[in-house]
Formats: structure tokens, sequence, C-alpha cells
């Protein structure tokens, strides 16, 4: 039988994965748990939170383990999650050695995002097809499409210099807001506000929402706490990237354009 | 009406692409989140007010992620992520801050009032869709394929 440290780190390193990559606590703690039962460890405790994992096993033994790991809140892959799930399936009905399973964790570990153009396309297109949604034309959603396209384009470079979310929100919103009026300054007949409606989208906090939900749900009210903070305040900078923007606007070329 | 449908898979998928969902289940999750815009649009025409709209729209689409998810062995967050997109209220956000700046308070606090409730009715719709026992959907694809559940 293996040592237990190996075992630990193996399970926390597969928790650490899952959670920075956006999965919610209780899938976490349940994968954690679920890898040191599959390799038969059975005195453990797993504590997660939305932004750290605490773990210690076969406490009373000689080969005592415990390990804490910090996992800074970032961004959502759906891709590894689902292929953790699927190695974590896999550990549980024993058809992977321990080596085997490092492997298979370090291929999950560097499953890409997709490529940049890629990106830049499906934000744009999302951004359009939520511009019609919300009731915009089709003027509207090519509109929305190029600002959807600039939105990632700035979020691409903002996340290369780390710059804190707050600002990324902020700015991302008043550029949008910026984008759109300007555009509508060209006088061409777009409905600025669905505009500006369908390219906010991509930086609206759906995900923090819906995981700070299914945290409160499973009990885990810390980390649905947290992500309930992360989301309203989220919300709150977008609305003041577009506030200050159409207020600069409105105090510039007067009350009018916006009648 | 179709049109929407067509348009909302779409706009689901770009998100489902953004957060590099599995390219397998990108259809998937399309759909997921088309149904639930359908539902909504249908309990608006029903004249059943955003509230209510939200809270049914939430819940069909909560209930059918689960059900994909058990069918597929893929991890409910990945459909529920995707789907919930077009139902969040990033139109109440829009509208309540462009309230505010305009200093038109009354229209302000009926924005976001309205913002909260959508939010509220997403988060019950959400919390019924997972209220039903997860055994039951783990019969799903033994059901499909015919045999008989044992675990």
């Amino acid at each position: 039988m293996a040592v237990t440290k190996e075992i630990l780190a193996l399970a926390v390193e597969m928790g650490d994965l899952l959670l920075r990559n956006g999965a919610e606590v209780y899938r976490v703690e349940d994968t954690v748990m679920h890898i040191l039962n599959a390799y038969e460890i059975h005195d453990y405790d797993v504590y997660v939170l939305s932004n750290g994992i605490f773990a210690s096993a076969n406490e009373d033994r000689e080969d005592a383990c415990s390990m804490i790991r910090h996992v800074p809140l970032g961004a959502t892959h759906l891709g590894r999650i689902a292929a953790l799930n699927q190695l974590s399936r896999e550990i549980c009905s024993h058809e992977c050695s321990l080596p085997q399973a490092w492997e298979r964790l370090d291929a999950c570990k560097n499953i890409p995002y997709n490529k940049t153009g890629i990106r830049l396309f499906f934000c744009g297109l999302g951004c359009a097809c939520f511009g019609y949604l919300f009731g915009g034309g089709p003027l509207d959603a090519v509109t929305a499409f190029f600002t959807g396209f600039m939105l990632q384009i700035f979020l691409d470079a903002l996340g290369r210099s780390k710059s804190s979310k707050f600002i990324k929100n902020i700015l991302g919103s008043a550029l949008v807001t910026l984008l759109a009026l300007l555009v509508m300054l060209l006088k061409l007949p777009v409905h600025y506000d669905k505009v500006i409606i369908g390219s906010i989208m991509p930086l609206v906090p759906g995900i923090a929402l819906t995981t700070s939900i299914r945290d409160l749900f499973n009990g885990d009210y810390l980390s649905g706490a947290i992500h309930m903070i992360d989301a309203v305040l989220t919300a709150f900078c977008i609305a003041v990237g577009v506030g200050t923007v159409i207020t600069v606007f409105r105090t510039l070329m007067g009350g009018g354009l916006f009648a | 009406m179709i049109l929407q449908f067509v348009i909302c898979i779409f706009a689901t998928i770009s998100f489902a692409v953004l957060f590099t969902a599995p390219k397998s289940e990108l259809i998937s999750c399309g759909l997921c989140g088309a149904i639930g815009w359908m539902v909504y649009l249908g309990c608006l025409n029903l004249d059943t007010g955003t509230t209510i709209a939200n809270l049914l729209a939430t819940l069909a689409l909560t209930l059918l992620a689960r059900t994909i998810s058990a069918l597929h062995k893929m991890p409910v967050t990945v459909y529920l992520i995707s789907g919930i997109f077009p139902l969040v209220p990033g139109a109440g956000i829009y509208y309540t801050s462009y309230y505010f700046i305009m200093n038109e308070m009354a229209e302000c606090s009926k924005a976001g009032m309205d913002t909260v409730k959508v939010a509220g009715a997403i988060v019950l719709g959400i919390v019924f869709g997972f209220a039903i026992p997860q055994s039951l959907f783990n019969r799903l694809p033994y059901l499909k394929r015919g045999q008989k559940h044992t675990v």
C-alpha cells in the first residue's frame, strides 16, 4: 500500500485543480473524499472553502499527513472540470493506479484554453445574440458583435497584466458603453441600450450567482457568501462603469442625446 | 419564435466556448439555454410576469441540465453555467444604473427591485431544481438502455 502522503497529495492536487477552474465546493469535497476512499484511506478530514482546501489523513498513524492549499478565484474552465470528473470516476472504480492517476492529472491540468481568435469571435457572437434576444434589431446585433469583440481583446490584455477584478469590470463595462455611444454619435440608427446590455453579458456574474446558490443550498454558507459577495460587487462595478460613461457623455453633449 | 430559439442556441454556445466547455457538449449546452429561454418567453406570453417566468425557466433549465448530465456522465455545472446566462438579469443591472444616473429615482428603484426579484427567482428555481434527489437522475442512463438499475 502506498504511503499516505502520496495519496493525499493526489487527492488534494485534484481538488485544487477543480476549485481553481470553477467547480462548486461540494463537488471538490466529494471528489477528494472519493479518491481517498478509493485508495483505502478511511480516516480523514476534508474541509473546502471557495478559495482554500484543508485536508488531513491517518492522523493516528505513523505516516500521518495534512495539507493546506490556497486557491485564488480564477477563470472558469469547464473542459478541465469535466475531464477531472471522468478521472475521478475511473479512480473510484479502481481502473487507475497511483502513477497513472498522476499522469492523467497532468494531462487534465494542461488542457488549453480556446485559441484567442476563437474566443474573440465567440465573445462577439454571444454579445450579438444577446443584444438581439433582449429586443435589439439586426443592426444592434452587428454593433454588439464589434463591441463584444473589442471587450474580449481588452479583457485578454488586462488578464496578462493581472489587474484586479474591480478594475476589469469597471473598465470593461465603461469601454462597452463608450463604444456603443460612439456608434450612436455616428448617426447610425442603433438602440444603444440594447447594444450595451448585449455586450455586458460576458461580465455579468452568472457563474458566481449560480455557484453561490449551489454552495448555500449544500450548506456551505461561508463559500456561498464569498461567491455571493463576488456576484453583488461585480454587478455593482458594471453599474459604475456604465453609469460613469453615460454621465460624462450627458455632461458633454447635453441631455437631449438620451431623450 | 423559432428565430429566437436558434439565436439563443448560438448565444449559449458562444458562452460555453468562452468557458471552454468540452466540444462534445456544446450542442447540449445550447439546447439547455434555449429551452430555458423558451420557457421564459412562454411564461411571459401567458402573462405571468418576469419573476414567475424566471422561476419556471430556471427550474426547467436545472432539471434539464441534471437529466443531460446524468445521461452524459458530465458534471451538471457544464450545462447549468452556460444555460443560465440568458436568464441572468444583465438588462436589470443596466437599467438600474441608467435610471440612477438620469436621476429618475422612481424608475431606478423599480428596476432595482425587479433585478433583485429576478435574482431571487433564479435562486429559488435552482434550489427547487436540486431538491429532487440525485438517485432519481442516476437511474436515467439505465432506463435508456432498458436495464434494471441495480446499484
